[in-house]
């Protein structure tokens, strides 16, 4: 008699084979393909790695130096930039504003992944090893991610600390806090001399601002943005920073839990101030400022307005970061020339 | 119910009295004396001594908002009043034809499109853009609402108006998120939430100008809002042309709350809850809910600014969050006593 396996046997048989064939091709997928091993680029200190620095109430462990760094906001690329690494970034992202003159050539040897925060394939794309963003927004999941995403992906992060989401991570503001943070990315990048040195010019460069002190006995006014109820400097943040190093008194400056606040035109007229300084920034330029208070009933007789004594400075420079000394010196300089026009 | 004349005496002395209280009010402390000083001198009664300063806190930055305050407050109330009779709706708002809605994209326009108009900058172009934008809604509503015999019946006027109002919410949305920049949001919000921080004497006298012709012409058709509460039928069978007239006093209702929203933004709950308010205190009668909703309106808006200057010390509040937070309580004290009332 022929024995022949019964169809359902048969059946069974053959689905676990099937079974562990797949398996075993399952098994020798590959996972994700290895990043390819790099020697530290020249000029950095291989030894030093991994660094690990405390960001924002996390430890940040760099393994190797970046060689492929994303920057998020203008905070961040321009320090980057100020640390002369701009052959290390693979790209940049959401500015305020102009990059300052002095790095606009650099700056346009990166490519530039979004006008905003780029979308995550666009940060992938770009296969970063490294990001550094000056908000805590940039690293939000409907952003680039989280950072313990991008950890995870094999992308260490860092936050400014001015920009830690929780308010107990962040520093006071000073400039001190400033070239802290340079000091920091510079670690992580490889090249702590670099940063010592960025430092000890700003340091410098301040120290003249301060002994100029060409806004004394000046009461000015910070006008950053709005119209109706204007957006000024206050007293704790970047434009007192500036305001203090030129000696210049800020007509909010009692206001100090915040670094800017919306207050009422009434005191503006009460205060009259000497000057006004004009934040400029894409969203609200100096030139739309001007037009509205001299188009005003009430603020064209301002004194500062009726005499035109404006000062300018760029909005990435009044904020506490890289450019903080730079706004300093430029608000010092226009000071300087108001008061020449005046004496003449 | 209180008698209405009494109740109005009342409330227009209130309403002096939140005034005079608000001009006296602000981040700047100025001396009550010199208040009424510099109001005096400008009015050319007696001859009064007042520093350059007071005179242009008080006469020039702070009046034209009192002033302008106020007209929106009536303009914002009166309408409300109108539109719920008219409607036969409680809820109904002055922003029910899609003003709301149409100013907003207007605005929102302005701000991110940067829209010069015609060279006239700022407040004055977003004002521009404001109203003309609150006037494309309403045309929408009408014409989406409009029958064939051309009356407009309030149920299909309504919901028209929640459709245009959904349409501008999302246009508003596109405009802010992909359109717009980092400080669009916040310049967006601000406008939306209300304020009359940035009226100048301009534009305070365009605005007690509206809300002069508004009251003046409303008032006259009091009787006729009577008729309607008594539903169609009745007003027809007493004389009242129901389309004619209810297509001319929404159409009305709707250029007094465009102009009031161009120069102030949104602000809510004075339309809605005032009307209430006064027909609690004296009845449903236009004679008197109509008149008495401008004052109250009035007082209310006063007040709101008031405390938009000075709760929070040296900072401005904008004036929809004041309203809201006053309002909704209000609001939620009424709908309870009608709940009682009526179960």
């Amino acid at each position: 008699m022929r024995t022949t396996v019964s169809r359902p046997v048969r059946r069974r048989a053959g689905l676990i084979i099937s079974a562990l064939a797949g398996a075993g091709l399952l098994a020798s997928c590959a996972g994700p393909p290895q990043p390819e091993g790099s020697g530290s680029p020249a000029g950095t200190d291989g030894d030093a790695y991994p660094v690990t620095i405390e960001n924002c109430g996390r430890q940040v462990t760099v393994e190797q130096p970046p060689e492929k760094a994303v920057t998020l906001n203008q905070g961040a690329t321009e320090v980057v930039l100020a640390l002369g690494l701009e052959d290390r970034l693979a790209g940049t992202a959401y500015l305020d504003g102009r990059v300052a003159e002095q790095w606009q050539e650099a700056y346009q040897s990166v490519p530039v992944l979004a006008k905003e925060y780029p979308s995550k394939e666009e940060f992938l794309a770009a296969e970063p090893d490294f990001a550094y963003a000056s908000y805590g927004s940039a690293f939000e999941a409907k952003n680039v991610g989280t950072r313990t995403e991008l950890v995870a992906q094999g992308t260490p992060t860092y936050v400014s600390p001015f920009g830690c989401p929780k308010e107990q991570h962040r520093p006071e503001v000073s400039f001190r806090s400033a070239w802290n943070e340079i000091e920091d990315v510079a670690r992580i990048f490889g090249v702590p001399d670099r940063g010592k040195d960025v430092v000890r010019e700003q340091e410098q460069e301040l120290e003249d601002v301060r002994a100029e002190s060409a806004g004394e006995g000046i009461d000015v006014l910070w006008y950053d943005s709005k119209t109706k109820s204007p957006f000024v400097g206050a007293g704790g943040g970047g434009p007192q920073l500036i305001l203090d190093a030129v000696g210049a008194t800020n007509v909010f400056g009692g206001m100090e839990d915040e670094g800017w606040a919306t207050v009422s035109w009434e005191k503006v007229v009460a205060a009259d101030p000497d000057v006004i300084v004009l934040a400029d920034a894409s969203w609200s330029s100096a030139r739309e400022k001007i037009d509205h208070l001299e188009k005003d009933p009430v603020l064209s007789e301002l004194t500062a307005v009726q005499e035109e004594r404006y000062v300018t400075v760029p909005f990435a420079a009044s904020t506490p970061g890289v450019r903080l000394v730079e706004g300093s010196r430029t608000v010092a300089e226009q000071l300087a020339e108001l008061e020449d026009l005046d004496s003449k | 119910m209180r008698s209405a004349p009494a109740v109005g005496l009342l409330a227009v002395a209130t309403l002096l009295a939140a005034s005079v209280h608000a001009l006296a009010s602000g981040p700047v402390s100025i001396p009550a004396q010199d208040v009424l000083a510099a109001v005096a001198r400008r009015m050319h009664i007696g001859d009064h001594d007042v520093t350059v300063l007071t005179d242009r806190i008080v006469w020039q930055l702070r009046m034209p908002r009192v002033v302008g305050a106020v007209s929106v407050g009536a303009s914002l109330a009166l309408s409300g009043a109108v539109l719920q009779s008219l409607t036969r709706n409680d809820l109904a708002d002055p922003y029910l034809l899609g003003i709301s809605g149409g100013g907003g994209v207007g605005a929102v326009a302005v701000i991110v499109l940067g829209f010069p108009v015609a060279g006239i900058v700022g407040t004055a172009a977003l004002a521009i853009g404001a109203f003309v934008g609150a006037l494309v809604a309403l045309a929408l509503v009408l014409g989406l609402s409009t029958t064939r015999e051309g009356d407009l019946p309030p149920a299909r006027t309504v919901l028209a108006g929640v459709a245009v109002g959904l349409a501008c919410s999302s246009a508003v949305s596109f405009m802010v998120t992909v359109l717009g920049d980092r400080d669009t949001a916040n310049q967006v919000l601000h406008w939306t939430l209300g304020s009359v921080a940035g009226v100048r004497w301009s534009s305070a006298v365009f605005l007690v100008v509206v809300a002069a012709v508004g009251v003046a012409v409303l008032l006259a058709c009091a009787r006729t809002l009577d008729a309607f509460a008594f539903g169609e039928n009745t007003a027809r069978s007493l004389g009242v042309r129901v389309e004619r007239i209810r297509w001319a006093l929404l159409v009305l209702t709707a250029l007094i709350t465009a102009c009031a929203v161009a120069y102030a933004g949104l602000i809510g709950f004075v339309g809605l809850v005032i009307p209430h308010v006064v027909r609690l205190l004296v009845g449903p009668s236009h004679g008197g809910l109509l008149p008495l909703s401008a004052i109250l309106g009035a007082i209310a808006l006063v007040g709101a600014d008031t405390l938009s200057r000075t709760l929070v010390d040296g900072r401005e509040i904008p004036l929809g969050v004041v309203t809201g937070l006053v309002g909704a309580p209000i609001f939620a004290v009424l709908l309870h006593r009608e709940r009682r009332r009526s179960g």
